[in-house]
């Protein structure tokens, strides 16, 4: 599949990438449906509870009857709201979510792209799905919204710089932006292993970008109720709902390339299991590790979530720059 | 050093998720009441001398008791021809059982009464006899003790 990139487009191949494009949504709907069913249960067995278990053997099919309610809810629009903003946020929310996939590599053979600045691409285009929030938080008219929207643009500056700063010493050690090239160096030795002030960083920072906790401010239910989807409802509110999920398997996967070598075995020897077992892992690990810290840890409050990452991260990140770049010179790593 | 309350932290969730759950899954498996529960009463036709003290006692009045028509009108010993509880107003509130002086009504820690029409919770002498799982062992404990001692 990676080689059709470097063909001339026929009309065979583009129905092909489009079908294989139709299939990757299909399997992101299915993870983040069952991200959703693992994340309760995981919650439940951590707080001595058993967690669904009434739709379907081991309640499987919850997520599933909660989602067909979503969708046969009435698509309900407040009169105070503003109407077209309103309708534009919760696409604008998901669709980078998606967008994001094409620079993802899931394995040597498997990409939807090989763009030569994909990390960047990931990164400005994850970005986007704050403006969606703060659209959809400034448009529902809510107090309760609009602080969820500005804490979200507040955190979205403070901790994309971090993430950016910790992915630039991977990137330098690589010499790189491509993430199949990011992938290529860690032949020998994870990034984990000498970034790994940077990884610390980039973890922190993108549990922060994901909105999970214990950075949860834009939509914390004790102070909040919803924070930015207030207002929402039905499939309105099931399009929000997607994108903070995508977004969890997209950054899990993203976290694996940089940090994880990707598709490569922990081992040599290992390389019997196919790369796509390994991707697949990788990334299920990244995208499931946010639901224990959501069992352990309380919120963070607003001033110390911004101390935390001007005054804590961003030095941190900068050190790991610096040392990569000594290391570099030094011809250590 | 900053930072380990955060991994003791992730190590106390990690190993909640392995311990036994404190929830228990109470429709798909059987959940034990201890024996002293108060639950349905079960009957022994048989030990009942038709006395009336249950029918009395009771707090919601819905236990309704006849008397069999005696045959042979030598005999002494009454008998039931009726004894039902009305288990809508029952608040099982083990005063009957407590009076009886033969003992011909105990509780059981039998709880599930769910029916789909109100008729149903009318329960019969037969029904209530045939009530015989999870029959409480020691119906008075003071006074078995004070026989003893």
């Amino acid at each position: 599949m990676r080689d059709w990139l470097y063909e001339p487009l026929t009309l065979g191949r583009f129905a092909g990438m489009a079908l294989l494009i139709f299939g990757l949504l299909n399997v992101v709907l299915f993870l983040v449906t069952y991200a959703i069913y693992i994340q309760r249960k995981l919650l439940g067995w951590m707080q001595s509870r058993v967690g669904p278990n009434r739709v379907g053997p081991y309640g499987l099919l919850q997520t599933i009857a909660d989602v067909l309610k979503l969708l046969t809810k009435e698509s309900f629009i407040p009169s105070h709201v503003d109407r077209p903003l309103f309708l534009l946020a919760p696409i604008v929310a998901f669709a980078p979510a998606f967008v994001v996939f094409a620079v993802l590599p899931l394995t040597d053979r498997i990409a939807f792209s090989d763009i030569g600045v994909g990390l960047l691409f990931y990164i400005g285009v994850a970005s986007l799905s704050t403006l969606g929030i703060l659209m959809g938080g400034w448009a529902s008219n809510n107090k309760w919204s609009l602080i969820g929207a500005m804490r979200a643009v507040a955190m979205m500056i403070a901790y994309e710089i971090p993430l950016v700063l910790a992915a630039l010493g991977v990137v330098m050690q690589a010499g790189s932006l491509n993430l199949t090239a990011i992938v290529a160096s860690q032949e020998t030795v994870w990034n984990v292993v000498p970034q790994f002030i940077g990884f610390l960083v980039f973890l922190i920072a993108a549990l922060a970008e994901l909105n999970r906790t214990p950075f949860d401010l834009t939509e914390a239910e004790s102070e909040l109720i919803a924070g930015y989807h207030v207002e929402y409802s039905g499939f309105r509110f099931a399009f929000f709902m997607l994108a903070e999920y995508v977004y969890l398997f997209a950054m899990g996967a993203l976290i694996s390339l940089l940090y994880f070598g990707g598709w490569l075995p922990p081992h040599p020897a290992l390389s019997f299991i196919p790369g796509g077992v390994w991707m697949a892992l990788k990334t299920l690990l990244f995208a499931y590790f946010p639901f224990w810290l959501q069992a352990t840890f309380p919120r963070v409050r607003v001033d110390q979530l911004m101390t935390f990452a001007w005054k804590g991260l961003m030095p941190l990140a900068l050190v790991n720059i610096v040392l990569t770049a000594a290391l570099k010179t030094a011809g250590v790593v | 050093m900053v930072g380990t309350g955060l991994l003791k932290g992730l190590g106390v969730t990690f190993k909640e998720m392995w311990k036994p759950k404190v929830t228990t899954k109470y429709p798909d498996e059987p959940y034990e009441l201890p024996n002293r529960f108060r639950g349905i009463q079960k009957l022994y036709v048989d030990k009942c001398i038709v006395c009336y003290q249950c029918a009395h006692i009771c707090p919601t009045q819905c236990i309704t008791i006849q008397e069999k028509p005696k045959a042979d009108p030598k005999q002494k010993k009454k008998e039931l021809e009726v004894f039902d509880i009305n288990f809508e107003i029952c608040i099982l509130c083990d005063l009957c059982t407590e009076v009886c002086p033969t003992e011909a009504i105990v509780m059981t820690s039998n709880v599930e009464l769910a029916e789909y029409r109100r008729d149903a919770l009318h329960k019969d002498m037969r029904w209530l006899e045939a009530n015989n799982t999870n029959i409480r062992e020691l119906n008075l404990p003071w006074k078995a003790t004070s026989s003893s001692s």
